[in-house]
C-alpha cells in the first residue's frame, strides 16, 4: 500500500495473492462440480453403472473381472458403500481417467473430448475475436454519439442481437444461407471427399463448413460488445481525466486511445463471462451445423446413454471455464495498474 | 486508495535549479481582457443564462482571484478563459482578448488545442482524478509533449523533474508512479507540473486545494505563489475560500449569480468591502470579521440558473441596501477607488460623496475667497 | 427519488408520491411509444397463456391432405408435417413457455432476495459465504448443468421445469440485491430506520423492499427472459421427452425431423416459433428500456 515500495516485490506479491485466492476458489468449484456429476451419474434413474456390471456377470464374468470392467467404463466400482465409489471416482479423476465411451466402444473418453475440444475451441474465438473487434469499435462510436441516428440504431440492434438467444440467430442463420439462399453447407465439420491435410480443397472446404457457426457465435456475442463498450465509453468520457487531457491540450489520436483503454479495461471481466455464455451457445450451435464440438459430443452422448462419456465433457468443459475465469481475471490484473500495485483492493 | 502525504521533502524556497528551460524572462506575463462574457446552459426550462455579461480585466503579473459561492458561474468563466464551456453550456457572446492569443474565443481546432497547455495552464481540483490512471505520469507527460510538437522529450522530462523537485518531491520517482499511488498532495503537485512544463504564461487554478488538508492546502499555496513570482506568471485562481484567496492573491473578484460584482485589490476588498455581498460574505467568516458571535450568515440562498430574476440586479432580493431602481436595471460596473463596484447603492453613495466632496472643497475656496478678502 | 419516498411519510404525502411515480411513468411511456408496443406484445403473450389453449380443441386437427401447406387464409403461417395449423401450435405452446417464465420468476424473486438481503444485511460470514454460492452458480454455465440434469429429471411439468431454473438463475437477482442493500446501508438509510425505532422486519418490508422494488424487478425480468429461451432450447435439443406442445418442441421437429430446411414452402413452420421468440425478447426489451428510464434517475435526466 505504501507509495514508496511499489515498484519490484509488491507487485509480485499482489498478483501470487489474487492467484493463490482464485487457485483456492477454483479448486472448491471444480470439486463442487465433480461431485455434482457423480451424484448425476450415481442416480441416473436405472442405475447403469450396476446394470452395465450385471450384464457383465450374465454374459459369463467373473464378478470381479467384471467389477473391474465396469470401473474401467465409469471411473468408479458398481459394488460397494457410497463414500467408496465416491472415493474412487475422485481417485480415478486425478489420474486423468474419465473412463471409456460405451458409444464408441474401446475409446478412452479423453481421446473423444481431445479431438472433439478443438472444433468446439477454435470457432468460439474466431467468433469471439470478430465480435469483439466489431462490437469495441461500433460501441465507441454509439458511445460517443450517443444521441444521433446511427448511434440510436446500433444501441436498438445490439440490445435485440444481445437478447435473442443463440439458437434463434443459428437457425436463422441457417435457414437463410442454406435454404433460402443456398450458398454455404448445412452442416458437418468438412465435405468427406477431401484428404484431410494440408491442401487448399481441403483448407477450403474447412473455411466453408466454418463460415457459418463462427458468423453466429460472432453475431450472437457482437450486441453485448456493443452495449457494454457503449456504456463504457459514456461513463469514461464523464471522468474527470478526460476533461483535463482536453485543457491540457492533448492532440485527438492521444485522446481517443485514453477513451479507448480505460473503456476497454472492464470489458475483460466480462469476455471471462462472455466464455462461459458461449460454450452454452456451443451446444445449440453445434447441434444446429452438426459440427462436431464439446456441445454437440455432449449432446450426442446424452442421446446414446453413454453416461461416462456425458460426465467426461460436462466436467472438462466446466473446469475449462473455470481455469478461462481465472486467466481472465489474472490478465486483468496484468494490465490495470491499479490492481497490479495493489491499489486498489 | 494510497493516502500516505509524504509531504516530507518540502524545501522551500529552495532555489530554482539551473537549465529550467524557459524560465522566467524568456515570455512575458500577458493580460487578460474580458468583455461582456455570456455563457448559456441549455435546459429543459430553455437556455439559461450562467454568465450574465463578465466583464474583468486581468493585469498582467498578478494573482486575481475569483470569489463565489457554488453557482455564481466563477469555475465557467475559468473554463471560458480556455474556450472549454462544457455542454450543455454555450459561450453566446464577448470576447476574451489575452496578450499574445487574440481573441481566444474565436480560436478552434487545432489552434485552440495548441493554445490550451502550451499558453494556457489549467490545474485542476485536487479531488477530481485529473490523471489518466492506466498511465504513469512520466508517460502522459510524453503524451504531453508529443501532442504539443516538443521535439525533445529528454528536456521535457529533465524540465518536469526539475519543477517536481522545486515543488519538494522525488521527481524521478513521481515520473514512474500512477495516479493512484500519489496522495492528494501530490496530485496537485503533478497538477501544477503539467500546467506548467510548457511553459504556459497565464495559469489557471481551478479550487486547487478543496478536498487537501490544512497542512497540504498551506504548502500548495505557498507553492503557487512562488512559482508565480519565479516564472513571472499571470495566475487566475478560482475559490470558494475567501480565506485562499486572502492568502495568496493581489487581486480579487467577487462573483454571483453569473456577475462579477467587485473586483479590485485583495487588501482593499476584504478590508473594506464596498458592495453588500462582499459585505455579507465578509461577515459571515469569524476568522475574518474577528469576532465569532458577530460572523453572520447571508440571509437567503444562492441563486441557482432557474432562481435567478430575469432583469435588475441579481442580488436584490437578498440584499439590505435594496432600493427601487434594483429593481428594473441592472447595475453597471462603476469605478470607487482603486475598484470596480457593480451596485446601485454604492454607486449612488459615491455620487453623494463626490457631490459632497465638491462642496466641500467648493466651501473651502469660498472661505479662503472671503478669508483673502478680508 | 424512490429512496426517500418510504421513511415515515404521512399516508396521504405517500399517496401523492406514487401518484407522482404514475405520471413518471405515464411520461416515459409517451416520449418513446416503442414502449407502450413492448408492454401490448407482453401482454399478448400473456394473454395467449391464459386463453390460447381453449381456443382450440385439445387434439388440434391434421389434415393430411395439406402436409407443409403454404401459409394461407386458413392457416397464416401454414402447416406442419402432420398438416396441423403452424399458428394453433404456437398459441397453444405459450402456456407451457409462460408458465415456466413464471415459475421461475416466483423462485428468482423468493431466492434472490431472500440470499441477497441476508447477506447485504448481516455482511460478515454470511456474506462473504452466500457471495461465493452466487459465483460459483454464475460461473458453472447454466446449460450444461441442465443437459446433464435432465439425464436424472424429466422436469415433467412447466412447474418443476420453473423451479429447476429459477434454482439455477437467482445469482443475478441475489447480487443485485445485496448490492443495493449494501449501498442503501452505506447512506445511513438503515442506520436512520434503526434510529427511529423501527423493527427489521419493518425495515425490510416497508423501506427496503420498496426501494429496490425496480432493481429486482429488472433483474428477475432478465431471468425469466434467460429461464424461457433455456427451457424452449432443452426441448429445441431434443433431450427432454415431448409430451407437451411447445416452441422448442416445433423447432426442434422442423428442423430435425420435419425437414423443414429442406424446401422453402415449409420454412413458415420454423419461422412462426422463432418469430414468437423474437416478438417477445422485444418487448421484454422494450419494457427493459423503459423500466431503466423510470428507475434511474441520471439516464431521465438527460
Amino acid at each position: 500500500m505504501k507509495p514508496s515500495t511499489v515498484r519490484g516485490r509488491p507487485r509480485v506479491n499482489a498478483v501470487t495473492r489474487r492467484l493463490a485466492g482464485h487457485l483456492v476458489r477454483g479448486l472448491v468449484m471444480i470439486w463442487v462440480v465433480t461431485t455434482i456429476s457423480f451424484v448425476i451419474i450415481r442416480n441416473i434413474p436405472g442405475n447403469p453403472v450396476l446394470g452395465q456390471y450385471e450384464t457383465l456377470i450374465e454374459r459369463g464374468m467373473s464378478p470381479d473381472q467384471a467389477e473391474r470392467a465396469t470401473a474401467a467404463l465409469y471411473g468408479f466400482l458398481p459394488t460397494g458403500s457410497l463414500w467408496e465409489q465416491y472415493t474412487g471416482y475422485m481417485k480415478a479423476l486425478l489420474h486423468l481417467d474419465l473412463g471409456q465411451s460405451l458409444s464408441t466402444p474401446g475409446t478412452e473418453v479423453v481421446t473423444l473430448i481431445g479431438s472433439a475440444a478443438k472444433w468446439t475451441i477454435l470457432p468460439v474465438l474466431g467468433g469471439t475475436l470478430l465480435s469483439f473487434v466489431l462490437g469495441v469499435t461500433l460501441g465507441v462510436y454509439a458511445g460517443v454519439k450517443r444521441s444521433g441516428k446511427l448511434g440510436d440504431l446500433l444501441s436498438i440492434s445490439g440490445s435485440l442481437l444481445h437478447g435473442v438467444p443463440q439458437y434463434v440467430i443459428g437457425l436463422l442463420v441457417l435457414a437463410i444461407f442454406t435454404t433460402l439462399w443456398p450458398i454455404f453447407p448445412a452442416g458437418g465439420p468438412v465435405d468427406v471427399e477431401f484428404v484431410p491435410g494440408f491442401n487448399a480443397g481441403y483448407l477450403a472446404s474447412l473455411i466453408q463448413h466454418a463460415t457459418l457457426p463462427v458468423l453466429t457465435y460472432a453475431l450472437a456475442s457482437y450486441g453485448g460488445w456493443v452495449l457494454a463498450m457503449k456504456s463504457s465509453v459514456a461513463t469514461v468520457l464523464g471522468d474527470d481525466f478526460i476533461l483535463a487531457a482536453e485543457l491540457r491540450g492533448l492532440s485527438r489520436g492521444v485522446l481517443f486511445r485514453y477513451i479507448a483503454r480505460n473503456a476497454i479495461l472492464p470489458l475483460f471481466t466480462i469476455l471471462a463471462l462472455s466464455l462461459g455464455m458461449l460454450f452454452g451457445g456451443a451446444i445449440f450451435i453445434e447441434r444446429i451445423f452438426n459440427y462436431p464440438g464439446l456441445g454437440l459430443l455432449l449432446v450426442n452422448s446424452i442421446g446414446a446413454r453413454d453416461y461416462a462419456l456425458m460426465g467426461g465433457t460436462f466436467l472438462v468443459t466446466t473446469m475449462a471455464i473455470i481455469v478461462v475465469n481465472i486467466a481472465a481475471d489474472l490478465l486483468y490484473a496484468v494490465i490495470d495498474p491499479r490492481v497490479r500495485t495493489g491499489g486498489v483492493a | 486508495m494510497t493516502t500516505t502525504s509524504p509531504e516530507t521533502g518540502g524545501h522551500p524556497g529552495a532555489p530554482s535549479p539551473p537549465g529550467l528551460a524557459g524560465g522566467p524572462g524568456d515570455m512575458t506575463a500577458p493580460g487578460v481582457r474580458v468583455r461582456d462574457l455570456v455563457v448559456v446552459y441549455r435546459t429543459p426550462l430553455g437556455e439559461l443564462p450562467a454568465l450574465g455579461g463578465v466583464s474583468l480585466t486581468i493585469e498582467p503579473g498578478t494573482i486575481t482571484g475569483i470569489v463565489g459561492e457554488s453557482g455564481s458561474g466563477k469555475s465557467t468563466l475559468a473554463l471560458s478563459l480556455l474556450n472549454a464551456v462544457q455542454p450543455p453550456g454555450r459561450i453566446s457572446a464577448g470576447s476574451v482578448e489575452i496578450d499574445g492569443l487574440g481573441n481566444v474565443l474565436e480560436l478552434g481546432g487545432d489552434d485552440l488545442r495548441q493554445a490550451r497547455g502550451r499558453h494556457l495552464g489549467y490545474v485542476f481540483q485536487a479531488a477530481q482524478n485529473s490523471l489518466n490512471p492506466l498511465k504513469t505520469v512520466g508517460k502522459q507527460l510524453l503524451d504531453l509533449g508529443r501532442s504539443h510538437g516538443a521535439d525533445d522529450p529528454r528536456a521535457l522530462v529533465r524540465d518536469a523533474r526539475s519543477l517536481l523537485e522545486r515543488m519538494g518531491l522525488d521527481g524521478a520517482r513521481v515520473l514512474d508512479s500512477h495516479q493512484h499511488q500519489l496522495s492528494g498532495g501530490m496530485r496537485q503537485r503533478v497538477g501544477i507540473m503539467l500546467a506548467l512544463v510548457l511553459n504556459a504564461q497565464l495559469v489557471i487554478l481551478d479550487e486547487p486545494t478543496t478536498a487537501l488538508d490544512m497542512i497540504t492546502q498551506a504548502t500548495i499555496l505557498r507553492i503557487v505563489r512562488e512559482v508565480h513570482k519565479e516564472r513571472g506568471l499571470t495566475t487566475l485562481m478560482v475559490t470558494h475560500d475567501i480565506g485562499v484567496a486572502a492568502e495568496v492573491t493581489d487581486r480579487l473578484a467577487v462573483m454571483y449569480g453569473g456577475r462579477v460584482v467587485e473586483h479590485g485589490p485583495t487588501m482593499d476588498v476584504i478590508g473594506a468591502p464596498s458592495h453588500p455581498y462582499t459585505q455579507g460574505l465578509i461577515r459571515a467568516i469569524p476568522r475574518l470579521s474577528g469576532d465569532t458571535a458577530e460572523a453572520r450568515a447571508l440571509p437567503g440562498r444562492p441563486p441557482t440558473l432557474g432562481t435567478l430574476p430575469a432583469g435588475g440586479c441579481v442580488f436584490r432580493e437578498r440584499c439590505p441596501l435594496r432600493m427601487d431602481v434594483c429593481e428594473t436595471v441592472e447595475p453597471p460596473p462603476v469605478l470607487v477607488d482603486r475598484r470596480t463596484v457593480a451596485c446601485h447603492a454604492v454607486a449612488g453613495a459615491r455620487q453623494e460623496r463626490v457631490v459632497r466632496e465638491e462642496r466641500v472643497v467648493r466651501e473651502q475656496e469660498r472661505v479662503g475667497r472671503e478669508e483673502e478678502r478680508a | 427519488m424512490t429512496l426517500t419516498t418510504p421513511l415515515a411519510g404521512p399516508p396521504n404525502m405517500r399517496a401523492t408520491l406514487r401518484r407522482n411515480f404514475w405520471r413518471g411513468v405515464a411520461r416515459v411511456m409517451r416520449r418513446k411509444p416503442s414502449r407502450m408496443a413492448g408492454v401490448a406484445i407482453v401482454c399478448l403473450f400473456l394473454l395467449m397463456a391464459a386463453v390460447g389453449p381453449m381456443l382450440y380443441p385439445a387434439h388440434l386437427p391434421r389434415d393430411d391432405n395439406a402436409l407443409y401447406a403454404a401459409p394461407s387464409l386458413a392457416h397464416p403461417f401454414g402447416t406442419d408435417f402432420e398438416g396441423t395449423d403452424v399458428l394453433a401450435l404456437v398459441v397453444t405452446g405459450a402456456r407451457y413457455v409462460i408458465l415456466t417464465g413464471l415459475a421461475t420468476a416466483v423462485i428468482t424473486v423468493a431466492l434472490g432476495t431472500a440470499l441477497g438481503l441476508l447477506a447485504g444485511f448481516h455482511r460478515g460470514r454470511w456474506d462473504t459465504a452466500l457471495m461465493r454460492l452466487t459465483d460459483l452458480q454464475l460461473t458453472i454455465p447454466g446449460l450444461p448443468l441442465l443437459l446433464v440434469l435432465s439425464t436424472v429429471w424429466k422436469f415433467n411439468s412447466p412447474l418443476e421445469m420453473g423451479l429447476v431454473l429459477g434454482l439455477l438463475g437467482w445469482g443475478g437477482v441475489a447480487r443485485a440485491v445485496r448490492s443495493q442493500t449494501l449501498s442503501l446501508r452505506e447512506r445511513g438509510f438503515i442506520e436512520a430506520a434503526k434510529g427511529l425505532g423501527l423493527s427489521t422486519r419493518h425495515i425490510i418490508a416497508r423501506e427496503l423492499l420498496p426501494s429496490m422494488a425496480p432493481y429486482i424487478a429488472m433483474n428477475v425480468l432478465i431471468a425469466v427472459t434467460g429461464a424461457i429461451y433455456a427451457q424452449v432450447g432443452l426441448f429445441f435439443l431434443g433431450v427432454l421427452p415431448f409430451d407437451s406442445n411447445n416452441w422448442g418442441v416445433m423447432l426442434n421437429l422442423a428442423v430435425f425431423g420435419g425437414g423443414a430446411l429442406t424446401s422453402t414452402a415449409a420454412l413458415p413452420y420454423l419461422l412462426a416459433p422463432l418469430l414468437a421468440i423474437l416478438l417477445l425478447t422485444l418487448g421484454i426489451v422494450l419494457i427493459v428500456d423503459a423500466m431503466d428510464e423510470i428507475f434511474n434517475p441520471r439516464l431521465r435526466e438527460e
